[in-house]
């Protein structure tokens, strides 16, 4: 009974009938209570977004599992110091982390938001290590800017790792067949691996999980379907055909038996040969339920050939022996798998190693070499084929997994350090590195939302709003749903003044989600383009209050406060921002602004400056340091970072006024106006130009020209207040010259 | 733009006042922060009353005329519109008819920068404030007094609805001589 109440729950859990999950779930627990049980209900509760549950009917296990789900609701409940202890209990110092990967992940995450960088910095480079493939781990890496570049760790010591694991968890189920066969990875994978599948299907019959311990971890991950998908079974890929061997590649018994063709190239004819053999002979040796007796003389006979075997040859993992296996064939198998393993090449290690695992696993050790492949391919289908095993299903003879296995793992690999360099590169400020970088990726990895919403990020951080906005369109046009950069879209639009856009804009974003913060975020900014801003605040307030975590919220309500010139509260939100995301220039930006304002010119420059340290590729980030270096009277040095500002970005003209602002008040009179007779050429219809071309004529006592300037400054619509400035500047060039008419 | 409907020296024309309450873009309210106080009031209709953003709650003075709205400021602020709001129709004699703005360092110094005369008013009334120089546009100051000599029909107390002082924006890239009015130049003035 317990069982089926397991298999009921379960499967009501992926149909997401969550209410009769945990109702099942809760009579199960009553009637078999264990602690699996109650990790199962715990599932449950969290599925059905009741954390507050499961953290009570979890408190104290002491199952790394128990504990990992005990840690995530108190993730959720925000109580990170609870969640910490139960990750990593204080007294157990050398405990292991539970779920490794995915449990030093959540570590990383709490440690990032308690403040304590370095030791996530640490977590997030051990999830990475235990799991190449976690990508969030890299994401975060980037965010705390600790990342290292993509090639490093999505390299192919990388794509060793995950084989393994693939194989691992394969065999897992069998035995933990260790790591001999390190080897492989990356290399082109497959040949081997049959033999795991044979085993695994042998294994299965036997219902022991043969994975065949491929621990060589060929994962075949990434592009590869499970090998060999259930539907597959039969093409298991034993081993043991020892028979087979004899003259018969084996047969990759998946049905990737074709891509493993390919893969391998060049076995092809005998895989495919032996495929149709492996599969039907295996189908049959299913069936005979011979499996047993085959496995246990394999097993037996792989001992002793492991070993010469893994001296021998790696490569040579023969398939053949898969399809006729049968009880014979394991014999057979395990010589002819010797033999095939002697001569195959490659890297005897690994697919010695494999067999030897699959033998462990399941004995027939089908060292279902492919010969042909030479290659470490097979300990790589091997591990292929390990993985194949672990879904019991996945035949697909083993060294087409393998191969596949590789070649896949590999593809995914290549695929996640172009997308981790570009995203490094953006979270460095890169921006212009990192749009080159994602230009590499092919096309219909390009079109898709995430990528999109990259690319216009980075355009974003070029101050080139025109192309955000094309990408960032491009990208809801893509994935009209996906929320996640939106909020940097709507200030793209707020920059461009395009108040239906925006509008248009927030209005999506709160119908597809009122409780993202990005929706909050761009109705904010919608009505701070029309210079509401107190409703602007209660808008990225709640922004904030749904999900405080999301630090350009603060920064935005922080913008907003400054605006209504509450300088206080605009200091706490910017640095509420800082709390959650310390490289998030904006917020430093932001505090800078409001201490230039309030004269405390030394605390604006030391603010501007960390900010320009984590973004030194903003042009309008230096003009402001600039300006804060001649608010301290540090000309010189201001007018240097002014220099690196105009070089870094021809189209801002700002850095070119502060010069020539800096200029005039030193009195250096021709060269600000050099400058501005530039600027004049960039912006003709800027009336501070003019403005301060006239007031430097003024001070030069060129009345005619000062009178000229203003005129065309006035003419220009400036606001209220410059005309009163620009009018009484005009008044007093007239008063000296009147009174040396009446003189 | 401020609407007025007749003519706004203070001299000739009289203000009626306009049904909605138009404010240039490019000024802002300025009396949130600042301390209203008032020479008398009837309880229940208090200072409040001109703050609330309710034109249906209004300010009754409860002494002798002229009664005194006093608004001080933090700091010199520069001031550009002062907008009130005022019903005939249901306020009848107790409408303002004279007032007299003031302005100064405080109550020690107030000098009168501008008399308003309105005539059967009824919504919003627009008073810009200019110095004594028609070019300037804004008064700078610490306080402002808004003193109602004489009401309508010779009511001795008046209503007041609500009152709003305006002023320029400050520019949003501090430290400016000038203000950036160009799309270039915008586009590059500030991070967000």
């Amino acid at each position: 009974m317990e069982t089926l109440m397991v298999d009921r729950v379960q499967s009501s859990l992926r149909l997401f009938m969550y209410r009769n999950a945990l109702f099942l779930c809760e009579r199960l627990c009553a009637e078999f209570p264990s602690e699996l049980n109650l990790q199962l209900l715990a599932t449950c509760y969290l599925r059905n977004n009741q954390a507050y549950c499961a953290y009570h009917i979890l408190k104290g296990s002491k199952m790394p599992q128990s504990r990992y789900l005990f840690a995530i609701s108190c993730f959720q409940m925000n109580l990170l110091r609870e969640a910490e202890t139960a990750l990593c209990p204080a007294n157990e110092p050398n405990a292991e982390v539970p779920n490794g990967a995915a449990g030093h992940y959540l570590l990383g995450l709490i440690y990032r938001y308690t403040g304590r960088r370095t030791c996530a910095v640490d977590h997030f480079m051990q999830a990475l290590a235990i799991d190449p493939l976690l990508w969030a781990a890299y994401e975060e890496l980037c965010i705390l800017g600790a990342a290292e570049e993509a090639s490093e760790c999505f390299n192919d010591a990388a794509a060793f790792r995950v084989q393994q694991q693939q194989l691992s968890e394969s065999s897992s189920q069998n035995l933990t067949i260790g790591t001999e066969c390190q080897s492989l990875p990356s290399s082109m994978a497959l040949g081997s691996g049959d033999t795991s599948p044979r085993h695994s299907k042998q294994l299965h019959a036997n219902n022991t999980r043969e994975t065949l311990s491929h621990p060589h971890g060929t994962v075949m991950v990434a592009g590869h379907p499970p090998i060999g998908g259930p539907s597959n079974i039969s093409q298991y890929y034993t081993p043991p055909a020892v028979t087979q061997l004899s003259g018969v590649a084996p047969p990759p018994l998946c049905r990737n038996a074709q891509l493993y063709l390919n893969a391998i190239g060049g076995d092809g004819y005998t895989k495919s040969n032996v495929n149709a053999v492996i599969q039907a002979p295996r189908r049959k040796f299913v069936d005979e339920g011979k499996l047993r007796k085959v496995s246990g003389r394999l097993f037996s006979d792989s001992g002793t050939r492991r070993s010469t075997r893994l001296s021998g040859e790696a490569a040579a993992n023969t398939n053949s022996n898969a399809s006729q296996l049968g009880g014979n064939g394991a014999n057979h198998f395990s010589a002819k798998s010797l033999g095939g393993l002697s001569s195959s090449s490659s890297k005897t290690n690994s697919a010695v190693l494999r067999s030897v695992t699959l033998r462990r696993g399941q004995s027939w050790a089908n060292e279902n070499f492919d010969e042909d492949n030479t290659v470490t391919t097979s300990s790589m289908s091997a591990l292929a084929d390990g993985k194949c095993l672990e879904q019991d299903k996945m035949g697909c003879g083993i060294s087409a997994h393998d191969s596949r296995l590789a070649s896949g793992i590999r593809e995914f690999l290549g695929l996640l350090r172009t997308l981790g360099e570009g995203y490094r590169l953006s979270c460095l400020y890169r921006s212009q590195e990192a749009l080159e970088v994602y230009l590499r990726l092919s096309q219909h990895q390009f079109n898709t939302g995430w990528v999109l919403s990259q690319v216009g990020k980075a355009h974003f951080e070029l101050v080139d709003y025109f192309e955000a906005d094309r990408f960032f369109d491009l990208a809801r046009r893509v994935s009209p749903y996906t929320l996640e950069g939106m909020d940097i879209y709507s200030t793209v639009l707020y920059h461009l003044e395009e108040e239906m856009k925006l509008s248009y804009l927030a209005q999506e974003l709160i119908s597809v989600d009122r409780l993202s913060p990005q929706a909050w975020c761009a109705m904010g900014n919608c009505y701070s383009l029309q210079k509401d801003h107190e409703t602007a605040v209660k808008n990225f307030q709640r922004a904030v209050h749904v999900d405080s975590r999301f630090a350009y919220a603060h920064t935005l309500c922080g913008h907003e406060y400054v605006a209504l010139e509450d300088f206080e509260n605009g200091i706490k939100c910017y640095q509420s921002a800082l709390q959650v995301d310390e490289r998030h220039y904006n917020a430093w930006y932001g505090l800078g602004v409001v201490y230039l304002r309030q004269e405390k010119f030394e605390f604006a420059e030391h603010h501007f400056r960390k900010a320009f340290h984590i973004n030194p590729c903003s042009s309008v980030l230096m003009c402001y340091l600039g300006m804060a270096l001649h608010s301290l009277k540090r000309d010189e040095e201001a007018l240097e970072i002014m220099e690196k500002a105009i070089s870094a970005d021809k189209k801002n003209p700002l850095p070119m006024y502060q010069k020539a602002n800096i200029l005039s008040s030193l009195e250096r009179f021709d060269e600000a106006l050099k400058e501005l007779e530039q600027l004049k050429e960039y912006a003709p219809r800027e009336s501070s130009v003019y403005a301060l071309m006239g007031k430097i004529y003024k001070r030069l006592n060129v009345h005619e020209k000062a009178m000229f300037y203003f005129g065309i400054a006035l003419d220009l619509k400036p606001p209220a207040a410059d005309v009163a400035t620009i009018k009484s500047a005009m008044e007093k060039l007239y008063l000296p010259d009147e009174l040396e008419d009446t003189l | 733009m401020a609407t007025e409907s007749d003519g706004e020296e203070d001299t000739a024309g009289k203000l009626t006042g306009s049904q909605h309450l138009e404010v240039d873009d490019d000024l802002r309210e300025m009396a949130k922060k600042a301390a209203w106080s008032v020479s008398s009031c009837k309880p229940g209709n208090g200072v409040l009353a001109l703050r609330d953003d309710n034109l249906d709650t209004y300010w009754q003075s409860d002494g002798a005329q002229p009664h005194l709205v006093n608004i001080q400021f933090q700091k010199k602020v520069k001031l550009q519109l002062l907008v009130l709001y005022v019903d005939f129709k249901l306020d009848e004699s107790y409408t303002p008819s004279k007032i007299s703005i003031r302005a100064g360092d405080g109550f020690h110094n107030l000098k009168e920068i501008k008399t308003v005369e309105f005539k059967k008013p009824v919504g919003w009334v627009h008073i810009p404030l200019s110095g004594t120089d028609p070019r300037e546009t804004f008064i700078h100051t610490f306080m402002l007094q808004l003193a109602v000599l004489s009401n309508h029909l010779n009511g001795r107390d008046t209503h007041v609805r609500q009152i709003k002082i305006y002023g320029p924006r400050p520019n949003p890239v501090p430290h400016q001589p000038f203000h950036f009015i160009s799309k270039e130049f915008i586009t590059y003035s500030t991070l967000r």
